[in-house]
């Protein structure tokens, strides 16, 4: 089992061009969808056929915070233009997406809120999508953001033997 | 595998506060659905009274009266550490922001004091097949020996926040929404609260959460799938649990936009589904978002009890660009099994199959 | 209207957060969609529709009505010239 860590506060357009640079569409994400990009870049950095598609590697985010960062900037263009752009990151599992995208994962995706880090909760959730029967390893994170400048973002790459 | 039974179910719809009322209501081709005054714009949508809610937050109260009802009629004891509590939402109580905690932690916390959960709740929040998901997670709570009941309860309320949001992402319907139609120009949006309890003990008569699966498109975060790819998964990944006779008919998502009627049309025909009967309640409940997998669980559970599939509200000719078999009317049921499917943003899929108690 | 152009190609930039980028990295008549050009998806047109109606006080329904529209900044900008209303 592989674990990553991206402190908080961190500037994360550095680390995006440190671990990536090729992927623009990192700066349309809200906060939570750019950690959970950057710790999943930090876990498969050098995996052989890391872009070939698959379906046995699941994607499972949790936090107690959801999307609420960029849920006020949406709020906040509401009152005058709604934005589009902003709205579609109001979904506490747009992170998930993100990271199947980017990394061709077309198998499970799943976002839970809880009320706080609970590492055993967490594990039984984790164990019981191995029971997925084409699930053979996990992208799991940690990714809370109370705002866009201090998080937890912690992510873990799991596979059917860590289990 | 542990098998999984619903031992007990609830609704708090704009059509009825039971599922019998709600299913006759369906039967005899009601809706809620109607204009609203809008955040300026106007919005077609199927909405909750706000009448009795006196103090309370209209959330929590439709949620608690779901669950509270399907923990009633299955007949367990809430409090017990062997029973675990799923909450299915996409944006809870998000009409309080700035003002409160919107924490969706925070309304499962409430749901789970009010019914007397005594164990941790989890919140599932994965966009429109939130319920669906949800059901999986129970599933799989008891599958691994967690519980020996869980309450799957999800719910929505519309609010400035959801229908503004919509409307800028232009998916929204003036009119009442048109699943799988050729005029079908755009969603409604619903509310709606939906629970079930699932369990490992039950009788011969209950029915059977037999096989759920989650699956990515890995495409585009608000764009379906063109090739129907996440959705064919799930659907491929479950079928494989049921003789192809035994399944009467596929409850879709049809949220009647253009491309999500399509894209689900992709995934059906390339399932080999094509005479296979389908059918979608959209055009009865608008969209209910982190209700909608229960709610049409429930819905499509007593349509099969009874032998019908129902009709597909709001569909007339078909507009899609590969042959389905959506039903317009009432039509008998032939079989004991049938799919759930939904889609949604993140690009993500959930296909359950659910099969009638002592049909094994 | 190379003014406008100009600026047109400031805002979309912000709007659309096209990091890195400046007026003069986008070319007048390059494709903002698809593979060639800017490479923008749907909910780049959606919020070019609001791009237009915040500044320009433009409407337009829907992204099919903006197909043309947004074929490229030069485009956008002549639509500008001929629709604003501020």
């Amino acid at each position: 089992m592989k674990q990553v860590t991206i402190p908080s506060g961190a500037n994360l357009s550095q680390l995006y061009r440190e671990l990536a640079g090729d992927y623009p569409k990192f700066f349309k994400m809200d906060i939570a969808s750019k950690l959970g990009f950057l710790l999943t870049e930090m876990l498969v950095a050098g995996a052989p056929d890391r872009f070939t598609p698959r379906q046995d590697r699941a994607v499972l985010v949790f936090s107690r915070e959801g999307c609420v960062a960029n849920d006020r900037h949406y709020a906040d263009s509401m009152a005058d233009f709604p934005s589009p752009a902003l709205f579609v990151y109001t979904l506490p599992n747009i992170v998930t997406g993100e990271i199947a995208i980017r990394n061709k994962y077309a198998g499970e995706s799943s976002a839970y809120v809880l009320e706080a880090f609970d590492k055993a909760q967490i594990q039984a959730i984790v164990r019981q999508a191995f029971l997925d029967r084409e699930t053979r390893s996990a992208i799991v994170a940690w990714i809370d953001c109370p705002s866009d400048t201090e998080w937890t973002a912690e992510a873990w790459l799991i596979d059917n033997n860590d289990i | 595998m542990t098998p999984v039974y619903c031992i007990g179910s609830g609704v708090v719809t704009p059509l009825g506060n039971t599922p019998q009322d709600v299913f006759r209501a369906v039967r005899q081709g009601r809706t809620a659905l109607c204009l609203h005054t809008g955040y300026p714009e106007p919005y077609y949508a199927s909405l909750l009274s706000r009448d009795c809610v006196g103090k309370g937050v209209l959330f929590d109260q439709i949620v608690r009266d779901a669950a509270s009802a399907a923990v009633k009629e299955a007949g367990i004891d809430a409090s017990s550490p062997r029973t675990g509590l799923v909450l299915s939402t996409i944006k809870g109580n998000v009409e309080v922001l700035g003002k409160a905690d919107v924490s969706l932690a925070v309304q499962a916390r409430r749901l789970a004091n009010a019914l007397g959960v005594t164990t941790q709740p989890t919140v599932v929040s994965n966009a429109c097949i939130s319920g669906l998901a949800a059901l999986v997670q129970g599933m799989r709570m008891i599958q691994s020996g967690q519980y020996d009941h869980v309450i799957v309860a999800g719910a929505e309320v519309q609010s400035r926040f959801i229908v503004t949001g919509f409307q800028s992402l232009k998916a929204l319907s003036l009119t009442a929404c048109k699943p799988f139609d050729a005029a079908r120009d755009g969603l409604n949006l619903g509310e709606a609260a939906a629970a079930m309890v699932l369990s490992s003990h039950a009788d011969a008569s209950q029915w059977e959460l037999v096989s759920g699966c989650i699956r990515n498109d890995a495409n585009h975060i608000s764009g379906p799938s063109r090739t129907g790819e996440g959705s064919y998964n799930a659907l491929r990944y479950v079928l494989q649990h049921a003789r192809p006779e035994d399944v009467a008919f596929v409850n879709v998502h049809g949220t009647a936009t253009r491309y999500n009627d399509e894209m689900e049309a992709i995934a059906l025909y390339r399932a080999g589904l094509q005479n296979m009967p389908v059918n979608a309640l959209k055009g009865v409940f608008g969209h209910t978002m982190g209700a909608a997998g229960i709610l049409e669980s429930i819905i499509s559970i007593l349509a099969l009890e009874t032998g019908v599939v129902l009709p597909t509200k709001g569909f007339e000719t078909l507009g899609v660009s590969v042959p389905v078999n959506v039903s317009a009317k009432e039509r008998p049921a032939q079989g004991n099994s049938f799919v759930k499917l939904l889609s949604g943003f993140g690009g993500v899929n959930g296909a359950l199959l659910f099969r009638k108690g002592g049909a094994r | 209207m190379e003014q406008l152009i100009n600026e047109i190609k400031l805002k979309v930039i912000d709007a659309l957060n096209l990091e890195g980028m400046t007026p003069e990295d986008i070319e007048d008549n390059a494709p903002l969609f698809g593979d060639e050009g800017l490479g923008l998806d749907s909910i780049d047109v959606l919020e070019l529709i609001v791009l237009l109606e915040k500044n320009y006080g433009i409407r337009l329904a829907t992204p099919a009505d903006g197909k043309a529209v947004f074929t490229s900044i030069a485009t956008m900008a002549s639509y500008v010239a001929a629709n604003r209303t501020k």
